[in-house]
């Protein structure tokens, strides 16, 4: 620990020496930032995912003489503990890698409490939306599901609302949308896509959507309308997983969860299928970022560590973004290709949330699903 | 005989003054427990904040925020203390009062539960009693033509259920601390006049054990409260939501203000139900029961209940302890998730790396940091273990003797609330208050020190409670005894109290090294050495998505509390040798 | 009369051992201990004796260091332990004090021998020191086998030699000891007693006793305070108590067999017990109503001649040394008297009372003596 500290007050002291220091180690080379990082000897980075250890192994390989001292907190963790930190005027995190985007959009960017940085190198390759502010490394999926063993013909699903018919009432499966945010942004998204709801209802009923009075747009009406419907929460992924994917007789539900979540198929006999063909969407897109921590203790080294991760220009992004790279999940470069056994990023039928508007509008349907709960 | 007090007129006074002493205590736990309290109060007061009291107590939502996951909770915390109360009461009475065969093993048996997270009864449950409500496949009973119906499936019974049988060996635990010190007198008094077996159990033995009950009850109460894991598994698809699932999702989904409010109200009720349990045993007397004369267990001849009620008891023990490690057990050699009792293999547990299962991960013995980890985690339980049992001997010291002091109420009760502080909030205190320098206090960011500070104060409530329950039979005159002969107070703690309470010291020092050794939620935040815990090794593996290696690794740390507390066995009956004989 | 003057000569002049001044000790609204004075010279064998509740445990207490007074003093050989005023209390130990527990207060896990042990460790003794002193201990109290036991081995009578055995160790000053022998069996406790008396008069030590048990009191004091509702009723030697008794309490409480007060009224020339002249009203000028007190010896049953005879109704007597000791009630009155030889009757039979002399003393309606 002592090392760190240490090392935080190196940053410190480097950081007020050269007040401008940061525009310009924003605008540096991989192998310039190398050079000042060497001297700082370490960076600090918390990861929402444990593959960070792989990380460690191939950055110390590439870079030596730079330790990587790689923390696996989840995104609300990694939130709350740079915040108190950030409190008692503690500054020791370089790199946050972390989704819950509307969270940290809401609470740390505008107080600064993290820094946007996109290298140079990779800008070109990452769409505009996918770097306006923080950098966005890959993206998850939170879909539609079902199991393609029971429905070989495709998704039974073609319409959400059917969701909300009596077929299948406490037939659909979800996991608490008061617990996870990924699954509260998805219903923020449906709810942001009102006029879309709209259209699809008008599709699938063939009468135009009365709204409750109390609710905002087709989208809030679907929600009422699918808890109204029993459906089914479960906190358990293992158990939402195969829920809906094990391959047996009878019928089966469909649910909402991480398209990844078809990779193991194999392994655990299972026939999980996103639901692709589903109006007016299957699901959303969210991303996952990375961020400097504000005064982050090793500037260079902070730097270096988010520009091995975006990986290199191969099709697999190389040792620094391998490790993330899963059936399901979509890089932000686009010059990283999709799974060979995943839908193509371009034919996926899911709505890309924008976390700031996602982050507005979260807390009016958390407390509209409260209410139904 | 010269001592510090004739040299120093102020410090006997000190001794003798009856505030100053819990005042000093009311000090510290301020230090450790009111601190991190008021930062949530003050998150409180903010616009935000305000508009989490108004949601939660005065809204549309209120209903489903507040009132019925405390109506749930409320059934649930007082559910498992009656239910564990009974049980663990009726283990101890059998172990430590009967003749029962095999009281050793069956003593074994009564702590096991604790040492298996709840999440593995939970699991176990829905992999028996699972019905058709998720699709998917049933479980055992369903797929062989038992009916389950939802309310046994899901929701607040099956959730009773399980956090009884998680909870029960916490009370057989204290129950059984103090029943071991009831003295065979007072059992063969009641005897000679005439009493049959269960007027004895009812009107002498629970009676004097009333303080170790009332103690076990709240801590059942507090754990089955604050419990997330069974809530959250088996009340989900019913809609069930508790206040410590609604806490866990208020933070989880950004809304961190609300799980505040939450807490500070679940810690408000909580606190109101244990004024009123700390005025329903201060309107009994309290009884003592180590006295300078020494006492004798007797043992209850059981006669031809002797095998009946073992195989109860080894019953209880099977279906609380052995199938949820069973089910543990399985699913860290299944291959496939959810087919638990087919395809074993090894692979989790010792499989090479670069194989096709798992995405090429190698078995847990083969992680070049699993022996790290089991160092840093035991080194981690023992110093937590060992402050929080000093600590909270010094605080159940103060509560017990210094009953007068109307200080002394107020740290009873604090003492109780790090149980109900999310342990987010805890931790992010701790950062906050003691990360940078504060006084004289050095910045404790990052180190091992400011771990064991936050758990300690997090444990405390299981390190005041076992200590209170055994001190509070230990009669005053011992103690004041060794106050004649002009012995100090670390003297007489350490030579006469400590000696008398160290069974139920180590009762509660291994109930707080198990708390520790498993928890993720507070330590994780804290940690930032780049040796993990096991805990943070099996969260790992989870978020990888194998549950194999996490339950592997789960069931490591079992193996481990399982040799610390059978350490603890051996010891207890070593340091107790005055009374076996 | 001369040895009692001698002896307050001696208490004048000589540092008393023990001086309690206006000592009171007060819980919130209760006064356990009420402006209590009392002192007594080196080597005395003090006894505080009372009823239950009286106070005389929490003026132990005091004694010992264990409470501290609401006010008053406490001066052990001139040097002040407790004040209530300064708020100044000695630590229980170096007031040179030794307490034998009620409950014996033994340690449960150490053995005898660590029982008596831990005390001179507390105190400083060379490892050589102590293991002379436990030895001497022992041996003095006659409990050398039971040197490795362990309390809950050894019978009640043991453990109450063991603690006192634990007490007298370090060579208090002043020993304390609290209802010492109210556990131990009838036969036990006598021999005990001389047992305290022998170790009183070999260690020389200042002794404090409380009891509520007046034989022992009478038999083992050399001055006796009986306590009442926290007061002091009356403190000297214990002839002196049951010579003159201040109050009737002192006087029923005292004395085996204790006292008859008798309720008397003026009638004439004569105080009168219902309808039966007792004695010359002379004896309390100025008085309408008193309490005449008439020893068990100065009671008889069967009338004599020319003297007061009442009826009273039969309870029941036990043989004393060649004498029965009879109980009988007069209402709700209940008297003492002795009868020559072995006297039985059917409880509730009436008997005649005669009253063979004149009252010892005489009393106020209050309990106070007027002569």
């Amino acid at each position: 620990m002592r090392r760190s500290l240490m090392g935080a007050l190196m940053g410190a002291m480097l950081f007020a020496a050269a007040p401008a220091a940061a525009q310009d180690l924003d605008s540096m080379t991989p192998e310039e930032l190398y050079e000042i990082a060497k001297t700082e000897g370490n960076v600090t980075i918390f990861s929402l995912s444990s593959r960070i250890a792989q990380i460690k192994v191939s950055f110390e390989e590439k870079y030596p003489g730079i330790q990587v001292e790689g923390v696996h907190l989840n995104s609300t963790r990694q939130i709350a503990r740079l915040q108190a930190e950030q409190r008692a005027g503690i500054y020791a995190i370089d790199v946050m890698y972390m989704s819950e985007t509307p969270i940290v959009y809401r609470d740390l960017v505008p107080e600064g409490l993290v820094e946007a940085y996109v290298p140079d190198r990779v800008k070109a390759d990452v769409p505009e939306a996918l770097r306006e502010n923080l950098l966005t490394h890959r993206l998850s999926t939170r879909a539609l599901m079902y199991n393609e063993a029971t429905h070989p013909d495709g998704t039974p699903i073609t319409n959400l609302w059917q969701l909300t018919t009596p077929d299948w009432s406490g037939r659909v499966l979800i996991d608490d949308p008061t617990q996870r945010g990924e699954t509260l942004d998805l219903l923020t998204e449906i709810a942001l896509r009102g006029d879309e709801m709209a259209e699809a209802y008008e599709a699938q009923f063939g009468e135009a959507i009365s709204v409750d009075s109390d609710l905002q747009g087709a989208g809030e009406q679907f929600i009422r309308d699918l808890f109204n419907n029993d459906v089914v929460m479960i906190n358990d992924t293992q158990t939402l997983r195969s829920a809906i994917g094990i391959i047996s007789d009878g019928p089966k539900p469909v649910g909402f969860m991480t398209y990844s979540a078809s990779r193991n198929n194999e392994r655990d006999g299972m026939a999980l299928q996103i639901s692709n063909d589903t109006v007016p969407g299957a699901g959303i897109l969210f991303p996952a970022v990375l961020a400097l921590g504000k005064n982050a203790p090793n500037p260079a080294a902070a730097r270096l560590m988010v520009d091995f991760l975006m990986g290199d220009d191969t099709p697999s992004g190389g040792a620094g973004f391998e490790p993330f790279f899963v059936q399901g999940d979509y890089a932000a470069r686009r010059t990283i290709e999709d799974h060979p056994d995943a839908i193509a990023f371009d034919d996926l039928n899911l709505w890309l949330i924008n976390p700031e508007q996602t982050g507005q509008a979260r807390q009016r349907i958390l407390d509209l699903v409260i209410t139904l709960q | 005989m010269a001592t510090l007090a004739s040299r120093a007129p102020w410090m006997a006074r000190v001794v003798q003054s009856r505030d100053i002493v819990p005042l000093i205590m009311l000090a510290f736990t301020t230090l450790l427990v009111i601190a991190p309290l008021l930062m949530i109060l003050f998150a409180t007061l903010t616009p935000d904040g305000m508009a989490a009291w108004q949601a939660i107590t005065n809204s549309p939502l209120s209903r489903n925020l507040w009132w019925r996951p405390l109506g749930n909770t409320m059934i649930l915390g007082a559910g498992t203390a009656i239910g564990c109360l009974l049980l663990g009461g009726f283990l101890a009475w059998l172990v430590v009062l009967t003749d029962v065969p095999a009281r050793r093993f069956l003593a074994i048996m009564s702590i096991l539960p604790f040492m298996i997270p709840s999440f593995a009864a939970a699991l176990a449950w829905s992999t028996l009693f699972r019905n058709d409500r998720l699709g998917g496949q049933a479980g055992y009973f369903a797929s062989n033509g038992i009916p389950i119906p939802d309310w046994l499936a899901w929701g607040i019974v099956p959730t009773l259920i399980v956090l009884i049988a998680h909870y029960y060996s916490l009370a057989y635990t204290m129950i059984a601390a103090s029943l071991s010190s009831v003295s065979g007198d007072l059992v063969e008094s009641a005897e000679m006049a005439g009493a049959k077996r269960g007027r004895i159990l009812f009107g002498i033995v629970l009676p004097i054990v009333t303080p170790a009950l009332i103690s076990g009850g709240m801590l059942t109460f507090a754990g089955a409260v604050s419990n997330f894991a069974a809530p959250a598994l088996l009340g989900a698809p019913v809609r069930m939501q508790t206040l410590s699932t609604r806490i866990y999702g208020m933070v989880q989904t950004g809304n961190i203000e609300r799980g505040y409010v939450l807490a500070l109200l679940l810690m408000l009720m909580a606190a109101a139900l244990l004024y009123f349990s700390d005025r329903f045993v201060s309107g009994r007397r309290a009884f003592v029961t180590v006295t300078g004369k020494g006492a004798r267990t007797k043992r209850f001849a059981l006669g031809r209940w002797r095998w009946p009620l073992f195989i109860f008891a080894t019953l209880i023990g099977v279906i609380t302890t052995i199938i949820p490690v069973i089910v543990l057990f399985a699913s860290s050699m299944a291959p496939r998730p959810g087919v638990l009792f087919s395809n074993w293999t090894l692979h989790f547990w010792i499989g090479p790396a670069g194989t096709s299962i798992a995405e090429g991960q190698a078995g847990i013995f083969r992680n070049p940091h699993l022996i790290d980890a089991v160092f840093t985690t035991i080194r981690l339980g023992l110093t937590v273990a060992g402050c929080a049992m000093l600590v909270g001997l010094l605080i159940a010291y103060t509560i017990v003797r210094y009953k007068a002091s109307p200080y002394t109420r107020i740290l009873s009760q604090l003492s109780f609330v790090p149980l109900f502080i999310p342990s987010i909030a805890m931790a992010a205190a701790y950062i906050a208050m003691y990360g940078t320098s504060l006084g004289p206090l050095p910045a404790l960011y990052g180190t091992f020190a400011l771990i064991v500070m936050a758990a300690t104060a997090n444990l405390m409530p299981y390190a005041v409670q076992s200590a209170r329950g055994v001190l509070g039979q230990i009669s005053a005159d011992i103690e004041e005894s060794a106050r004649m002969t002009g012995a100090g107070a670390v003297r007489r703690m350490a030579q006469i109290v400590f000696p008398l309470a160290m069974r139920g010291i180590m009762a509660g020092g291994i109930l707080v090294f198990i708390k520790i050794v498993r928890d993720l939620s507070l330590v994780v935040l804290l940690f930032s050495a780049s040796t993990p815990l096991l805990s943070m090794i099996a969260f790992n593996y989870a978020s990888l998505g194998f549950m194999q290696f996490a339950n592997a690794i789960t069931l490591v740390i079992l193996v481990i509390c399982l040799i610390a507390s059978g350490l603890v066995h051996i010891l207890q009956n070593k340091v107790q040798g005055w009374k076996s004989k | 009369m001369e040895k009692q003057m001698n002896m307050e000569n001696r208490t004048r002049s000589a540092t008393p051992a023990i001086a309690i001044t206006n000592l009171t000790k007060r819980f919130d609204d209760f006064t356990a201990v009420d402006n209590i004075n009392i002192s007594v010279p080196p080597g005395s064998f003090l006894v505080l004796v009372g009823p239950s509740g009286c106070g005389k445990s929490t003026l132990l207490r005091m004694l010992a260091g264990l409470e501290p007074p609401t006010e008053g003093e406490i001066a052990f050989n001139g040097k002040v332990v407790s004040s209530g005023r300064s708020g100044v209390t000695t630590n229980p130990a170096s007031r040179d004090a030794g307490l034998v527990f009620q409950s014996y207060a033994l340690w449960p896990h150490k053995t005898v021998e660590g029982n008596i042990e831990w005390p001179l460790k507390v105190a400083g003794w060379s490892r050589d020191d102590r293991a002379r002193r436990i030895d001497e201990v022992l041996k003095f109290l006659d409990i050398e086998r039971l040197r490795n036991h362990y309390p809950a081995e050894i019978s009640g009578g043991q453990q109450q030699r063991v603690a006192i055995a634990r007490t007298i160790g370090p060579r208090p000053g002043v020993l304390l000891l609290d209802e010492p022998l109210s556990n131990l069996d009838a036969k036990l406790r006598v021999d005990m007693r001389s047992e305290l008396m022998r170790i009183h008069r070999a260690t020389k030590a200042t002794s404090v006793y409380v009891t509520h048990d007046q034989v022992e009191a009478m038999t083992m004091a050399t001055h006796v305070a009986v306590l009442r509702d926290g007061r002091v009723e009356q403190f000297g030697p214990p002839d002196e108590l049951l010579r003159t008794p201040q109050t009737t309490f002192v006087a029923t409480f005292l004395g085996t067999p204790a006292g008859n007060p008798i309720p008397a009224t003026r009638e004439g020339g004569a105080f009168m017990f219902g309808k039966t002249e007792m004695v010359s009203a002379d004896l309390a000028p100025g008085h309408e109503k008193v309490q005449l007190l008439y020893r068990a010896q100065d009671i008889t049953v069967g009338a004599r001649e020319g003297r007061p005879v009442v009826k009273a109704t039969y309870a029941e007597s036990a043989p004393i040394a060649g004498q029965s000791m009879v109980t009988c009630m007069i209402g709700d009155l209940r008297l003492t008297v002795m009868v020559d030889g072995f006297y039985r009757a059917e409880p509730g039979a009436e008997i005649e009372l005669c009253f063979l002399r004149d009252p010892d003393a005489v009393f106020n309606t209050d309990g106070q003596r007027i002569s």
